[in-house]
């Protein structure tokens, strides 16, 4: 703790410098209509000089603390400077744009430029440096991570947004974009189950069998080589085929494009990881265990349930997260060949240049990404026997 | 009781077993030894089935275990192996309880049965119920095992190497408690180990085997005194009668020490104690820690000041300890007699020299 006369911590410096450099780029932008680039204005033009200023301290007292940062003390100080920063940020690109549109025609545009973006990836620094600041206590860093984050939530649902272009590009589209999200939910849903269902038991098999092994590791292995939309592509003309062969099937949905060729794609994607880390959970015991186990009378059956699966659990469990975080992801890619979900609106977005209709399309992705992967990583904490936490 | 006839496993490439045929009295110890892949190991474990003959009959107190149930053979089998096999999300009262949960046993028959069995493998039961295995020291965990093992009291214990995987002092130990267990429990015992000193330690009958076959089946004694061939003559070693003091507790040979208190003034030790050359030193509470030499000291000292301070566990040795590990501890140490003390470090009596020596010469007749 002591020492050095100058030792910063550079997680939370380079925080602060990043959010310092936001302040030069542009922080909302006026556009005439949704599709033109319109014009940057920077924080202190948007929302005068007298928010400017605020916000402008906060980085610089985040900065001296990050210059000298020591103990908890300080860490709780960084955190509530980084998620007072990260609200305001977004507090006042909803006022500002309620008064920049004033006086404008009704299809001007106010949209974020890449300042709030950036200091929002600043806040990100500098909570993460904050939540190693705290070490042990659990409940301060969860609440550090989270703060901000619920109160921006709630901004968005109680329409503080609404001025802003993102937030109508959604009014004008909730039904669809509802529709789309159902869909990316269900893709994500049924291939993640359909694989999982698929997977385990293959893992559990490779572990087993010494036949089994080379093949089915082998094979999870290539198909992940396969490039996501090579894949689909692949898978068209067979199944449509398929479904001239027998029109029943089209009548089920079978078909060249849309849903039946994104959910075979996408459960083949989710199989490697749920197999390797079964394989692997399974693989890692020791044999003295298994043996201890059937050599006391315990049934095949009851090794397995009993013994082998809660020991394996959390690396399997691992093996569901990698993969679900990996087919939220990869869902995007099946709008392409006509199956929708939100990544219908990046791919729309992108062919009409309009950057507001990418981002509805984006955003959900990123949380919903983010949020499985916490859900999961939280399950696997929960899935690991008492005995075994802290070995390894 | 515990027979094989004309027992084989043989593998795609090799005879791991060739026509054994092999009887356990109730209530013995039988050790199989030999070089490593001479069969031991697949001989355990074709008893409870875990790998089945290739011919050949097993019977256990008359009936052919092919014709039981391999599941209810196991549970009426104890099992302990080398590398202990603890189930690490399992505590230790868990793990101990497997067994009884099996067999459905009432939760405070199993709570009674678990404690009862930390006990007697000397853990205290408060303590360690609720540990998980990774707290445990190698030692405790090899006990946790036998514990295990003994949970359903069956008749029958099948041990691999279950302190092989420890350091010679704790295996030591453990093997002494091992003679305590089976004098109070009296279990019919197969027990595998390429130890040979293990084996005649704790070996009722020694069953040794050879590239899959029995080679000689006999007690420890007749093994050492009479080896059957070559193999057996080389696989015993030259120092047979060093080994003999293995199966030798030094229980027979301890006499009454001489001690005296720490405050004693050393002249009066010398009155008392004309003929010892030193005497050993106790505490108030009888724990040993230290010696004196008698012509030390001349002076109206207390005892305390002029003594030898010794760790009791270091130069001492309990009634459990073998005729061997005794000369071995009196050779490494230069005494000519060693203290023995009892688990709670109280003096209880002394082996000299002199008595081994004896001992000794009286197995040889």
């Amino acid at each position: 703790m002591t020492g050095r006369r100058f030792s910063p911590d550079w997680l939370a410096l380079t925080g602060a410098v990043i959010g310092l450099t936001s302040l030069g780029a542009s922080w909302l932008i006026l556009k005439p209509n949704r599709l033109v680039s319109g014009t940057g204005l920077r924080l202190w033009e948007a929302v005068g000089p007298g928010m400017a200023a605020v916000i402008i301290s906060l980085w610089v007292a985040a900065l001296v603390l990050a210059l000298r940062l020591r103990g908890r003390g300080s860490s709780l100080a960084l955190g509530a400077i980084a998620n007072t920063v990260l609200v305001l940020n977004f507090t006042f690109a909803g006022t500002a744009a309620g008064r920049m549109l004033e006086g404008q025609p009704d299809f001007a545009r106010v949209a974020l430029g890449g300042a709030p973006w950036l200091a929002t990836i600043a806040v990100f620094f500098l909570i993460y440096a904050a939540r190693q600041g705290l070490g042990g206590s659990t409940t301060l860093r969860n609440l550090v991570s989270v703060v901000g984050v619920v109160i921006i939530a709630g901004l968005v649902f109680s329409g503080w947004f609404n001025n802003l272009s993102l937030a109508q590009e959604l009014a004008g589209r909730e039904p669809r974009f509802l529709q789309e999200f159902g869909r990316h939910i269900f893709l994500f849903g049924v291939s993640l189950g359909v694989g999982t269902a698929i997977g385990l038991p293959l893992g559990v098999w490779a572990a087993r069998s010494r036949r089994a092994e080379r093949p089915i590791l082998s094979i999870a292995n290539v198909t992940q080589t396969i490039p996501s939309l090579a894949l689909f592509g692949i898978l068209i003309a067979p199944l449509a085929a398929l479904s001239f062969a027998y029109p029943a099937l089209r009548e089920l949905g079978v078909r060249g494009v849309g849903i039946a060729p994104a959910l075979i794609a996408l459960t083949i994607y989710s199989l490697l990881p749920l197999i390797r880390n079964t394989y692997a959970g399974l693989r890692q015991l020791d044999p003295a265990v298994i043996d201890a186990g059937l050599g006391m009378g315990m049934s095949r059956r009851r090794v397995f349930f009993r013994v082998e699966l809660p020991l394996a659990a959390p690396i399997i469990l691992e093996g569901v997260r990698i993969s679900a975080v990996q087919v939220v992801g990869l869902v995007t890619v099946a709008a392409l060949i006509g199956a929708g979900g939100l990544g219908w609106f990046v791919f729309a977005g992108i062919g009409q240049a309009a950057s507001d209709l990418i981002l509805l399309g984006a955003i959900p992705i990123v949380i919903m990404a983010l949020l499985v992967d916490i859900v999961m990583r939280y399950a696997v904490r929960k899935a690991t026997p008492r005995g075994v936490r802290g070995t390894s | 009781m515990i027979r094989l006839e004309e027992v084989s496993k043989r593998y795609a490439d090799k005879i791991a077993v060739d026509r054994l045929t092999l009887e356990v009295g109730a209530g013995e110890t039988c050790v199989l030894i030999g070089p490593s892949g001479c069969g031991k190991t697949s001989t355990l474990r074709m008893i409870n089935r875990l790998i089945e003959p290739s011919s050949g009959h097993i019977l256990i107190d008359g009936r052919d275990t092919a014709t039981l149930n391999p599941e209810r053979l196991r549970q009426s089998i104890g099992y302990a192996i080398q590398n202990v096999g603890l189930f690490p999300h399992m505590t230790v009262g868990d793990n101990i309880a497997v067994v009884p949960n099996l067999l459905h046993w009432e939760r405070g028959r199993i709570e009674g049965r678990v404690d009862e069995l930390l006990n007697m493998v000397g853990l205290e039961p408060g303590d360690y119920r609720r540990k998980y295995p990774s707290a445990l020291s190698g030692g405790e965990a090899q006990r946790v095992g036998v514990a295990r093992a003994l949970a359903a009291d069956p008749p029958i214990l099948l041990m691999d190497e279950p302190f092989g995987a420890v350091d010679p002092l704790t295996r030591e130990r453990l093997q002494g408690q091992f003679v305590d267990i089976q004098h109070t429990v009296k279990k019919t015992i197969i027990f595998v180990t390429h130890d040979l000193d293990e084996a005649i330690r704790l070996g009722d009958r020694i069953a040794i085997m050879e590239s899959g076959r029995l080679v000689q089946y006999d007690s420890p004694e007749t093994i050492l005194a009479a080896p059957a061939n070559r193999f057996v003559r080389d696989f015993v070693g030259t120092d047979r009668a060093l080994k003999r003091l293995s199966r030798l507790s030094v229980a027979g040979i301890v006499r009454p020490a001489p001690s005296v208190s720490l405050d004693t003034p050393v002249r009066k030790v010398r009155e008392t104690l004309d003929e010892q050359r030193s005497v050993w030193v106790v505490d108030e509470a009888g724990c040993l820690v230290g010696w004196l030499d008698r012509d030390l000291a001349l002076l109206d000292k207390p005892v305390r000041e002029v003594m030898t301070k010794v760790r009791a566990e270091s130069v001492s040795i309990t009634r459990q300890a073998t005729m061997r590990e005794a000369l071995s501890r009196m050779l490494g140490q230069g005494f000519h007699n060693l203290p023995v003390i009892d688990d709670k470090k109280r003096l209880i009596g002394e082996v000299t020299l002199g008595d081994i020596e004896a001992a000794t010469s009286e197995v040889k007749a």
